[in-house]
C-alpha cells in the first residue's frame, strides 16, 4: 500500500458518489450550455406565432442580412453571454411563455396581429431596458466601439468622441424589428390608430382588441 | 376736405389697423435663445452631417447664438415630438416654431396666399393631379410647392407621401400653415438669398405661372442681370431707392420696402386682380381678428367690419379691416413710384388692367359660359378632363391666359402676346370652338357661338369672311381691305 492514504471519510460510497455527482454535475452543465443555445436559436423562438411576427421584419433587416454575412439570431442579442447568465435570462424569459399560454387560453392572444401590434411599443420599451441595464453587453459582443468604421466619413470619430456616458441601445433603436418611437414621446392613441388603419378597423375598434 | 387730404387719411386709417403691414427685427431677449442643450448637437451633427451644420455656422442664426435646439425644440405633447439623444424634437421646424423670435413675420404670412396654397386647391386636387396624375405626382410635383399635409405616423416617422416637403401652404403637424424654409433655404437662412429672384422660381416658372421667365424677359430682368452687384442683396436695411436702385426683383414689388412702403410678408397683399382664375376679379383682402386673412372678389358687396364670414378653410371669422382693390394697386404703385413717374406708373398699370380685361371679356368669359352650358345640357359629362374639349378649356384659362396676364402685370411682352394672348387666342378659335360644334352639333352651337361669342365686338372680324389680308399670302400685292 501506498504512504499516500484517502482520510477516513472517503469510503468507497463516497467515492462512486462523488463521481456520478461529479458526471451528473459536468453532464447539467453541458444540458444547460446546450439548451440555452437551442433556446437561443430563430428556430426555437418561433415556434410560438407571436415571436414569428417579430421575426418578420427581423429578417428584412441588416441584423439578419449582413453583407459580411455574420448573422445574428435572437439569442446573440436578447439572451446574455456566459452559462449562468444565459440560463437566468431564459428563466425570466419564461414569463413570456406564460404570457403566450395564458393569452392562448384566457385572451389576449399574442398570435392575433392585431393584438400583437398593439402590445409591440410595450414589448420595445422592456426589451430597450434591458439593453440599457446590461449596457448593451450583447452588442459588444460582435461591435467594438473603436472599431467601428460604417460608411460616411465620421462614423469612427462619432462612435470614438461622442459616446462618454452612452450605450449602443440609447441611439441605436428601431435596427432590427418594426419601428417604435422612443417611450418619452410616444403617443398610445396615435398608435393605436396606425394599426387600425393598418388593418383597415373602425376607429377606436382596436380598443376592442386590448380587452380581448 | 380736399381729395388728397382723403387720400392720405384713409391711407393711414388702413396702415393703422393693420398694423403687420410694419416689419420689425426680431424684437425677442437674446436671453431667449441660445439654449445650452441646443450646443450638444453641434460637435456630434459637426460630423453626422457636416453639411447642413456648416451652412447653419455661415448663418446670422449662429452668428447671433441661435442653435440647433431653439428652433428644432419640442414639447412631448407635440404631435411630430420625437426623441434624440434624450432630448425632445422635432424635425420639422414650423412657421409656429419661427415665431417664437420672428412673431411679425409669422403673422404677415398667416391668412396668405402663400400660407393657404393648400387650402386653396385641395378640393380641386384630385380632379386633376389625381386622376390625370397619380398620388406620386401629387406628392412629389403639386405638394412640393403647394404644400402636402404633413403626417406623422404612429410609429413616429414622417409619413414619406407627405414628407419631405418644403411647400409654401404646407399643413404642419402643429396645425400651422406654411414653410419658411420655402424661400428661405436652411440652415443658412440666408438674406441675399432669399431676396433673390431664384427663392421665388423653384415653383413660380412652367405654364401657369411663368413668373421666372416673364421677369428674366422684362427690364426689370435686365437690369437685375446687368447690376447685380449693386442690389445690396446682403444688406439688413433692403429699402428700394434707398439701399439700392438697380432693379427690382419679386421680393421688392411683392414684398419688400420702398420708400415709406414697408416690408411685408403676406406677398398677395399688393395684387389687385386675381390672375390664375377662368376670369380674372378684382380682389378685397379681408383681415380677420385673428390675423388671418382671404381674398374676396371685388364683385361681391364688401363683408363690414365686425361682422362674421367664412374663411378660406370653412371656419368663422370675425372681420377686422377690409382692404379694397384699389389700395393694394396704390400700395404696390408705391413700389413703382420709388423709379418711375406717377404718370408712367399709372399709364404702365392702365396698358396691364387692359390686357386683363380683354382676356375677360374676349375668351374667359364667353368659354367660361359656353362650358357652363354644355355642361348643363349634359352634353358634356360631370367629371372633369374626361372629354378633350376640358383639357383645350382649361388651358386656355389655367395656362396660356396666365400668362398673357402674367406677362401684362410684369411687363414681357413675349409672354404677353406670343406665349400668352396669341395662344389663347389660337386655342380659343382652332380648338375650342371647334370642339364646341363637336358636341353640340352645328345648329346648337352656332347658337351657343352667336349668344356668346359673336355677339361681342371682340369677334365681329369673323363675320366678315371676305376681308383679306395679305398676312398668310392670299392675294399678295393688292392693298388689305381692297
Amino acid at each position: 500500500m501506498s504512504k499516500w492514504k484517502l482520510p477516513y471519510f472517503i469510503t468507497r460510497q463516497v467515492l462512486i458518489a462523488l463521481v456520478i455527482g461529479g458526471i451528473a454535475g459536468i453532464g447539467f452543465m453541458l444540458f444547460l450550455i446546450e439548451f440555452d443555445d437551442l433556446t437561443s436559436s430563430e428556430a426555437f423562438c418561433t415556434t410560438c406565432h407571436s415571436m414569428e411576427i417579430a421575426a418578420q421584419a427581423y429578417r428584412e433587416s441588416t441584423h439578419y442580412n449582413p453583407v459580411s454575412g455574420v448573422r445574428a439570431s435572437c439569442g446573440d442579442c436578447h439572451v446574455s453571454e456566459g452559462v449562468i447568465a444565459a440560463t437566468w435570462d431564459h428563466i425570466l424569459g419564461g414569463k413570456d411563455l406564460l404570457t403566450q399560454i395564458s393569452g392562448k387560453l384566457f385572451g389576449p392572444d399574442y398570435d392575433d396581429p392585431v393584438v400583437n401590434a398593439l402590445h409591440l411599443p410595450q414589448a420595445a420599451f422592456e426589451a430597450r431596458k434591458w439593453f440599457r441595464s446590461k449596457d448593451s453587453a450583447t452588442c459588444r459582443r460582435c461591435h467594438v466601439l473603436e472599431a467601428i468604421q460604417g460608411k460616411r466619413a465620421d462614423t469612427n470619430a462619432i462612435h470614438l468622441e461622442e459616446t462618454d456616458g452612452k450605450s449602443c441601445i440609447d441611439c441605436h433603436i428601431n435596427l432590427v424589428h418594426r419601428k417604435v418611437p422612443d417611450e418619452k414621446t410616444f403617443k398610445k392613441d396615435r398608435w393605436r390608430q396606425m394599426v387600425e388603419e393598418e388593418f383597415g378597423l373602425e376607429p377606436g375598434s382596436a380598443l376592442d382588441y386590448l380587452s380581448k | 376736405m380736399s381729395p388728397s387730404f382723403f387720400k392720405r387719411f384713409l391711407f393711414c386709417v388702413l396702415f393703422s389697423i393693420y398694423p403687420e403691414l410694419f416689419a420689425a427685427k426680431v424684437s425677442v431677449d437674446p436671453s431667449e435663445w441660445g439654449d445650452p442643450l441646443g450646443e450638444e448637437c453641434i460637435s456630434c451633427h459637426e460630423k453626422s452631417s457636416s453639411g447642413l451644420t456648416r451652412q447653419w455656422r455661415k448663418s446670422a442664426h449662429a452668428e447671433a447664438g441661435v442653435n440647433c435646439f431653439d428652433c428644432h425644440k419640442a414639447s412631448i405633447d407635440d404631435n411630430d415630438a420625437i426623441t434624440h439623444e434624450g432630448q425632445v424634437i422635432a424635425t420639422i421646424v414650423s412657421p409656429l416654431d419661427c415665431s417664437r423670435c420672428h412673431t411679425v413675420e409669422y403673422e404677415q404670412q398667416k391668412g396668405s396666399v402663400h400660407s393657404e396654397a393648400v387650402s386653396i386647391i385641395e378640393n380641386r386636387l384630385p380632379a386633376l393631379a389625381g386622376h390625370v396624375g397619380g398620388d406620386a405626382i401629387i406628392a412629389a410635383g403639386c405638394d412640393q410647392c403647394h404644400g402636402s399635409r404633413v403626417v406623422m405616423r404612429g410609429d413616429g416617422s414622417l409619413d414619406p407621401r407627405s414628407w419631405p416637403n418644403s411647400g409654401i401652404g404646407r399643413i404642419n403637424p402643429d396645425g400651422s400653415k406654411g414653410s419658411c424654409s420655402s424661400c428661405h433655404g436652411k440652415h443658412r437662412f440666408s438674406k441675399a438669398q432669399a431676396r433673390e429672384p431664384s427663392a421665388c422660381v423653384r415653383c413660380h416658372s412652367g405654364p401657369d405661372s411663368p413668373d421666372k421667365a416673364i421677369y428674366e424677359a422684362s427690364k426689370h430682368g435686365m437690369q437685375y442681370q446687368a447690376h447685380r452687384d449693386e442690389m445690396a442683396l446682403d444688406s439688413d436695411s433692403w429699402v428700394a431707392g434707398k439701399d439700392y436702385v438697380a432693379a427690382p426683383t419679386c421680393v421688392t414689388c411683392h414684398m419688400g420696402a420702398a420708400g415709406k412702403l414697408k416690408a411685408n410678408h403676406d406677398v398677395g397683399m399688393r395684387n389687385m386682380w386675381s390672375l390664375n382664375t377662368p376670369v380674372s376679379e378684382k380682389q378685397y383682402l379681408v383681415v380677420f381678428e385673428d390675423g388671418e386673412k382671404m381674398e374676396l372678389p371685388a364683385s361681391q358687396s364688401p363683408p363690414r367690419r365686425g361682422s362674421e364670414i367664412s374663411k378660406t378653410d370653412g371656419s368663422l371669422g370675425k372681420v377686422k379691416a377690409v382692404a379694397t382693390p384699389k389700395r393694394r394697386r396704390q400700395a404696390m404703385q408705391l413700389v413703382c413710384l420709388e423709379c418711375h413717374s406717377k404718370a408712367l406708373t399709372e399709364s404702365f398699370m392702365d396698358q396691364f388692367d387692359d390686357v386683363v380685361k380683354l382676356f375677360n371679356e374676349k375668351f374667359g368669359t364667353p368659354a367660361k359660359q359656353i362650358m357652363q352650358a354644355l355642361y348643363t345640357e349634359g352634353l358634356l359629362t360631370p367629371a372633369p378632363f374626361d372629354e378633350p374639349i376640358e383639357f383645350i378649356y382649361w388651358e386656355l384659362w389655367h395656362d396660356e391666359g396666365a400668362r398673357a396676364r402674367h406677362g401684362a402685370s410684369m411687363a414681357s411682352a413675349n409672354h404677353t402676346w406670343w406665349e400668352g394672348m396669341y395662344l389663347v387666342g389660337r386655342n380659343f378659335y382652332s380648338r375650342f370652338l371647334p370642339q364646341v360644334e363637336k358636341i353640340a352639333g352645328s345648329e346648337r352651337a352656332s347658337t351657343l357661338i352667336q349668344t356668346y361669342v359673336t355677339s361681342s365686338d371682340h369677334h365681329q372680324w369673323l363675320e366678315q369672311p371676305q376681308k383679306s389680308n395679305p398676312i398668310l399670302g392670299y392675294d399678295v400685292g393688292r392693298q388689305a381691305d381692297e
